[in-house]
């Protein structure tokens, strides 16, 4: 059975006005002892899921269940044990608090949950020695390295041994001789009865993962696809908002009518693209979803949809 | 456990501030305890001095009180209250204004009244007056025994000196013999303006009342009323101001916080352990702030024109007020920190 399943999850927004949906009807399972990462682009979601998956922030629609416990309508007591117990952040930016010493930091959460001063010191030393941060549990985040910092936000993410740990961004910030401990933390991490999520958008963590999630389409991911010839019926639907987008599309006859979505319902129309015009570069020039719908207009509408390398050539021809 | 230890945390990591707050609460809490020591020094002058004729009460014109009426009685009439049964001793008293000329120009109390049996104020040093041009004077006119006094009312031999006179908002007191007091506030007119009575009169004479002590004092607290009224709402003022200083610094410290409170509240800490970690941030400064305001009233003390009188009753209240100031001064900033999502934790430093 999977640690975490996620089904037909739908998160939506406002974003300036426009109902921005990071997540739309996404599935995701994770098992036990997975070291998994999101790999995205800033602005896709990457941290907005970890917030649902840390019960942070309540999704659209959807279900959210972490061993078998729905989390996306948790409160009062349930939602600050499962805080608490289930789940254990390693935030970026390290955000440790900062009047805190490192052992401090990481014998917050337990002293929160009630549990006795010399116990969670005991466990807190223990938790800083496996983080090889032993010499430095006195020491305030300010008197720290970036990488000595994560290591700490590490060791308190797992002080209440949570059966979820998720990171988003840990080797933001930190140079190269600071991510290798981190990294190796990370992996020690992941082990039967805890599942890791890592949110980035680092590159140099693919190694360690036992699964990758891409949250945002690569921007050769269309490579090799040969032009396609779509026909259209009057106000038939081509791509919608928040959708992946992998190609650049012209019209052919007919016209197409760009729409965003508003966030109170409705919608701004942007654009009419009319014949020999063209529209949807930029989602797969830079692996961004799709700022905006696009569908027929009144009449039938035929559009041909290029990679970006085809377009390109197509713009540096003349064509 | 985790609430003392956060709170401590904050309070040494933002000592500097911290400090300045205490201090400036301190000030402000001190400016109020010796003003709330001026009001305790009015307030207790009127009783004060009429108790300090040890009189049982007084037979004044109706409706009249025996230092602050200008209506007037013969003074022979003293002679029948003498023989009404119930009065064991009758002093007839002349009350008046008078301005001391000689160095520090300033209002007194003028008052006729002979100590030469023996009743009446205590003196303190020297002799009662015997004739119309000797007077004994409190404290506060910058005169002593021997000294002459130039005043409005006419030039005096100071012969004695008496405690526990002041009043009218502390002004000295000067106190003549009857005859003299008659000669500069009534122009020598047989008349009194009451009567100090031990005993209780079982009649009275026609146009007068009895007055018991109690009553004279509180006639002669009217006349400050505004004044000490305007000093209890200054007091609330400074308080106010403290509240707002405190509640500043504690609300500023809750903005910088707004990152850490989020990440508690991720990692499981309760909306209780955050607002109780800024209230005891607040209460720590108010309550220190209130301790450091005791020596520092004294200090202000000792620059007031008027006496302030200081008790403990005066730092238990403020104790009490720091713990209140306290209190509202974290308001603000709980109700900020209580607003702050969870989510926020996810956001680069």
């Amino acid at each position: 059975m999977a640690v975490v399943s996620i089904r037909d999850l739908v998160v939506e927004y406002s974003s300036g006005g426009y109902a921005a949906r990071p997540f739309d009807h996404f599935d995701l399972e994770l098992e036990s002892g997975e070291l998994v990462v999101l790999l995205g682009a800033s602005g896709c979601g990457k941290s907005t899921l970890l917030s649902i998956l840390g019960s942070l922030l309540a999704p659209t629609a959807g279900s959210v269940q972490i061993d078998g416990q729905e989390i996306t309508h948790l409160g009062g007591k349930d939602l600050i044990e499962y805080r608490r117990h289930t789940v254990g952040f390693v935030f970026q930016g390290f955000n440790l608090i900062p009047s805190l010493s490192a052992r401090e930091n990481v014998e917050m959460p337990m002293l929160a949950a009630g549990e006795a001063k010399q116990a969670a010191r005991a466990r807190a030393e223990e938790l800083l020695a496996l983080v090889d941060l032993t010499n430095r549990s006195h020491h305030k985040p300010g008197a720290m390295s970036g990488g000595q910092q994560q290591r700490v936000a590490i060791a308190r993410a797992i002080a209440m041994s949570p059966k979820l740990v998720l990171a988003d961004e840990p080797t933001a910030s930190l140079d190269y001789v600071q991510v290798d401990g981190v990294l190796r933390h990370l992996r020690d991490l992941a082990a039967p009865g805890r599942t890791v999520v890592i949110a980035t958008h680092d590159e140099r963590l693919l190694p360690l993962a036992d699964r990758v999630v891409e949250l945002t389409p690569k921007a050769d991911r269309a490579a090799g696809r040969q032009p396609e010839r779509i026909e259209l019926a009057a106000g038939q639907e081509l791509f919608r908002q928040g959708d992946a987008g992998e190609l650049v599309y012209e019209v052919e006859s007919g016209a197409i009518v760009i729409a965003r979505e508003l966030a109170g319902g409705g919608e701004e129309i942007l654009q009419i693209v009319e014949p020999g015009g063209y529209f949807g570069e930029l989602a797969p020039m830079f692996g961004l979803q799709r700022a905006a719908s696009a569908r027929g207009g009144d009449v039938p509408t035929v559009v041909t949809g290029y990679t970006l390398r085809d377009f390109r050539g197509r713009q540096s021809t003349g064509l | 456990m985790a609430m003392w230890l956060l709170s401590r945390r904050e309070l040494q990591f933002r000592s500097r501030r911290a400090l300045v707050a205490v201090l400036v609460s301190a000030l402000v809490f001190g400016i109020a305890v010796a003003a709330e020591g001026i009001k305790r020094t009015l307030s207790n002058e009127p009783s004060a001095f009429v108790d300090s004729f040890h009189a049982d009460g007084w037979v004044v014109p109706r409706d009249g009180s025996p230092f602050t009426t200008i209506s007037v009685l013969p003074a022979s009439m003293g002679a029948a209250l003498a023989d009404t049964p119930g009065v064991t001793s009758v002093h007839p008293v002349v009350n008046g204004r008078a301005t001391i000329v000689s160095g520090t120009r300033q209002n007194a109390n003028l008052i006729g009244y002979d100590l030469a049996d023996g009743k009446g104020p205590a003196l303190t040093g020297g002799r009662a007056p015997k004739s119309a041009h000797e007077i004994a004077v409190s404290s506060g006119t910058g005169a002593g025994i021997g000294d002459k006094l130039v005043t409005t009312a006419g030039t005096f031999e100071v012969v004695g000196t008496v405690d526990g006179m002041r009043f009218n908002a502390s002004a000295p007191t000067i106190l003549m013999t009857f005859a003299g007091a008659q000669r500069a506030v009534l122009g020598g007119q047989p008349y009194a303006m009451g009567f100090a009575v031990n005993g209780r009169p079982e009649s009275l004479p026609q146009g007068t009342q009895f007055s018991s002590n109690e009553a004279a004092a509180a006639d002669l607290g009217l006349t400050i009323k505004s004044a000490t009224s305007t000093i209890d709402f200054i007091t609330l003022l400074t308080w106010l101001v403290a509240a707002g200083v405190i509640g500043a610094i504690v609300y500023l410290a809750a903005l910088e916080q707004n990152r850490n409170f989020a990440i508690l509240r991720a990692t499981g800490s309760t909306g209780k352990l955050i607002v109780g970690s800024l209230l005891v941030q607040s209460l720590a400064i108010a309550v220190s702030a209130a301790v450091l305001s005791v020596p520092l009233a004294f200090v202000i003390r000792l620059g007031m024109p008027m006496p302030s009188t200081l008790t403990a009753d005066s730092f238990f209240r403020i104790l009490a007020v720091g713990l209140v100031v306290g209190c509202l001064a974290s308001i603000a900033a709980v109700r900020r920190a209580l607003r702050v999502s969870p989510a926020e934790a996810f956001g680069g430093a």
